[in-house]
């Protein structure tokens, strides 16, 4: 366009499609919202006359009433037109063709299946061929088919060849992948670092505290010695660990309590009884090697620590350390003997020790505790170096930090710090277990040994390593609510028994089992004449006089003697009771002076009424009384004794 | 911790320091008394400096005593006490500026130890600066921690081992807003030796003991 005339402004809009439904007040049209897709195809679809075919001659009754006059002729040739012009007046047009010709086939086969199958109007008969036509010679066959086959073979060889590969190179994978998923795994439990190109690993316990100078080092070796071709074996691994050579096998620390051996020159290397470790399955291999590794490691540490401390610390019976074992006397004719037993498993045990190890010789609770006073020990090294609060205080126990501004005094601060090592730990706690253990023997051979007052011991659930409880009970059968003053409770300790009886007297028995013997047989004489004293309250009779220990009699040498006299309650019959640990036990029954035949007659007692006084003693034979025990047979005799109103 | 009396042994007529202690120590053997080892307290001074003209320099007192080999004990002359741990030495270094170190008047007692029964006997000799000075008695009674309660036993023991010379209910106690039936405390310990090494400094130098 040439410049000139100012340019005028032209807008194009588009013509509205839409049509206007209604223009509101304020000037909104209201559109007609436009047909969608199936709207417009039903409006058409409603246009559609089904009634008009193609073959217009077929359905022509059904034709739309059309009105003859306007329509006459031009209908006539109109419909000649449009049965030309038929497939291009309505898109179903092509739909229904399709479907007639489908209907025609479908009748054709239904046809031809009726004749093949009921044959009654037709029958299919085979064509027969010509022989002459199409022969062709077999060796052009043979051939043909040959090379056919070589082509389909050689398809199915590139495929299985492919196939094979592929396989093999899985399969050199998965090991590959083995090796790393195993590597992965074992670092997972297992501190490892790579040293150059070698994995090496730690298996000491110094990350937990311990001060062992052993290194614990181990490496990590692929396992190439596998043959690719043969089958895998089960417990195949594809990663192997090479542990110290002084680590390897397994080990433990046998602590046993034996009587003292005669001759210092008997003690010879301790029985290296191997125990099996029985692996978990679905455990590695080289886990189970680890471990072992591990625990001999620790068995050493400890008996080293052991020994260590045997030989420095001064002690009043010296231990004696001698190969793999470190021997104590804990009591006089006993003998404590820690031992260190590793067995390295390659070669069997031919020479194995003359005698078989007592199963119940090994004190397993105390290899145990070493264990885990092992354990502790490597806690507390390692928990000196958390940060004290505040942080200028020194390292150390928390309370050791308060001696200094609390002004503790010498005894306090050593009262504080823990001055026992490992040996003298164990060794008490041995000496504990001995003497509970000898302890609860004299008590039950006691018991199974005398019936008439029975001792019952309720050992207690709850003990310390250093200290446990019994509470003994000395009852007679059938009087338990009667007769039960005789209650001990017995604290043992390292050294001693603290016994504290029931009335409050507090006694130390010394570890010699013969001392709790004669108590017990003591503290039963006096079981007895209580028994007779709450028994008299029961029936009636009056005490008249009660002695825990009398002076009289024979000298027991256990204890002593316990003696009452009680009398009946109108007075006339009085029985005296003397019971003691060894003499047994002796009855006297006083008679008044009527019965008694003997009585001389006197001047100076003229008097008729002296004769109701009670007279002189007869003893009773104890053994042939009737009852199951002696409580019983004294109620036998005071009953008896006693006259019926 | 029990209660303690710290008094100043007079020097036996023409005896020197060393030989007074000697026979101090003979009569506790005689007595029975068993020795167990050594003792030594002393005590440093420190001025405050900073402080306002005219008002006399406060002195701080840092305190070591065998008995509490952990802790360390700071007091001003009849005022507060701290009783702290062995690294409060070393905060005093820091502190320089503020406190300074008078080197010269460090006095300590040093000597043995003498236990009989729950009584234990402190016999040392006082130096300040290398020098004898006088003789420190300190008996503590264990089982006791009320100076009212057992004042009349300590006296009647001094007396079999000291003699004349025994001293009164030490002011510490008494000085106590509750009385003589408060509990004591190593401070009160300390307040004693610290008014005997006063005494002691103030004293002039013996004669013939020299060093």
């Amino acid at each position: 366009m040439s410049g000139g005339g100012p340019a005028v402004r032209v807008s194009i809009e588009s013509t509205c499609e839409k049509q206007v439904q209604e223009v509101s007040l304020d000037g909104m049209e209201t559109y007609v919202p436009p047909l969608s897709m199936s709207q417009n195809l039903a409006k058409l679809a409603q246009r559609i006359d089904f009634g008009q075919g193609s073959e217009s001659d077929e359905e022509g009754i059904e034709a739309e009433p059309k009105d003859p006059q306007d329509w006459g002729k031009t209908e006539a040739e109109e419909d000649e037109a449009t049965v030309k012009f038929q497939p291009s007046l309505w898109p179903w047009d092509s739909v229904r063709n399709n479907l007639r010709s489908s209907l025609t086939e479908m009748c054709v086969l239904y046809d031809v299946l009726s004749v093949v199958k009921e044959k009654k109007y037709m029958a299919l008969d085979p064509v027969s061929q010509d022989p002459s036509a199409g022969k062709t010679p077999q060796v052009f066959q043979l051939i043909s088919k040959k090379k056919s086959l070589a082509t389909a073979a050689q398809l199915l060889l590139k495929g299985a060849e492919k196939l094979s590969k592929s396989v093999a190179e899985n399969q050199e994978n998965r090991r590959q992948r083995d090796f790393n998923s195993e590597l992965l795994r074992l670092r997972s439990q297992w501190k490892l670092r790579k040293v150059g190109d070698k994995i090496l690993g730690d298996l000491s316990y110094r990350s937990a505290g311990s001060l062992f100078p052993h290194p614990g080092t181990f490496e990590v070796i692929k396992n190439t010695d596998i043959d690719l071709d043969k089958k895998l074996p089960e417990d195949y691994c594809p990663l192997n660990v090479q542990i110290p050579s002084d680590l390897e096998g397994s080990a433990y620390i046998k602590v046993s309590i034996q009587k003292q051996a005669p001759d210092i020159g008997d003690l010879g290397t301790v029985n290296l009884f191997r125990r099996q470790l029985k692996a978990k399955a679905g455990t590695q291999p080289w886990h189970v090697k680890l471990e072992a590794a591990q625990n001999v490691l620790l068995c050493k540490e400890i008996f080293a620590q052991l020994s260590r401390e045997a030989v420095q610390i001064k002690s009043q019976i010296p231990h004696i350390v001698v190969k793999n074992q470190i021997i104590s006397q804990p009591f006089p004719g006993l003998q404590l003997s820690i031992s260190l037993c590793h067995s390295t498993g390659e070669k069997k045990n031919h020479r194995a020790s003359p005698e078989k190890p007592k199963p119940d010789d090994h004190l397993y609770v105390l290899e145990h505790n070493l264990h885990q006073l092992m354990r502790e020990f490597h806690k507390q090294t390692l928990s000196s170096i958390v940060m004290p609060h505040p942080a200028s205080a020194p390292f150390g126990h928390k309370r050791q930090r308060m001696a200094g501004p609390m002004a503790y005094d010498k005894a306090e601060i050593s009262s504080m710090q823990q001055n026992e090592g490992l040996l003298e730990k164990i060794i008490k706690q041995a000496k504990h277990i001995f003497l509970r253990s000898r302890t609860a023997r004299t008590i039950d051979s006691l018991a199974s040994r005398i019936e008439d007052p029975q001792i019952q011991a309720h050992w207690s659930n709850i003990n310390d390593v250093y200290e446990s409880s019994v509470k003994v009970l000395i009852t007679s059968q059938g009087y338990e609510q009667i007769c039960k003053s005789i209650q001990l409770q017995l604290n043992i300790g390292v050294e001693q028994i603290r016994v504290v009886h029931r009335d409050g007297r507090v006694i130390s028995l010394s570890h010699q089992e013969q001392e709790l013997q004669d108590f017990l047989l003591s503290q039963m004489s006096q079981h007895q004449i209580h028994a007779v004293q709450q028994l008299a309250k029961v029936m009636g009779w009056h005490v008249l006089s009660f002695s825990n220990h009398v002076g009289l009699g024979s000298v027991e040498s256990i204890g002593n003697a316990s003696a009452i006299t009680v009398a009946s309650s109108n007075g006339e019959y009085a029985i005296s009771v003397r019971n003691g640990p060894e003499s047994g036990c002796k009855v006297l029954v006083q008679f008044p002076r009527s019965q008694s035949k003997e009585l001389p007659k006197s001047d100076v007692i003229q008097d008729a009424k002296w004769n109701h006084l009670r007279g002189p003693y007869k003893e009773v034979h104890w053994s042939r009384m009737e009852g199951r025990n002696f409580v019983y047979k004294m109620e036998l005799l005071m009953a008896s004794l006693t006259p019926c109103l | 911790m029990g209660v303690t009396c710290v008094c100043q042994l007079p020097l036996a007529e023409g005896k020197s320091v060393q030989q007074t202690i000697d026979i101090l120590h003979k009569k506790l053997e005689q007595l029975g008394a068993v020795k167990q080892g050594s003792f030594t307290v002393d005590c440093e001074t420190y001025h405050a400096t900073g402080n306002a003209s005219g008002q006399p320099t406060k002195l701080l007192y840092v305190m070591h005593n065998s008995e509490t080999p952990l802790s360390c004990l700071a007091l001003f002359e009849g005022g507060p006490c701290l009783t702290a741990d062995g690294n409060f030495d070393v905060l005093m270094i820091k502190l320089k500026s503020h406190f300074q170190n008078a080197k010269g008047h460090k006095v300590e007692s040093r000597g043995s130890r003498y236990r009989y029964c729950d009584f234990l006997i402190k016999v040392g000799a006082v130096t300040m600066s290398s020098s004898a000075r006088g003789i420190s008695v300190e008996v503590e009674y264990c089982p006791c921690v009320v100076p009212g309660d057992c004042w009349n036993l300590m006296k009647e023991f001094m007396q079999s081992f000291l003699g004349p010379s025994i001293p009164e209910l030490p002011s510490v106690f008494s000085s106590k807003p509750e009385g003589l039936y408060a509990p004591v405390d190593c401070v009160d310990t300390m307040t004693q030796y610290l008014e005997l090494f006063g005494r002691v400094r103030k004293q002039q130098v013996l004669p013939g003991t020299t060093r």
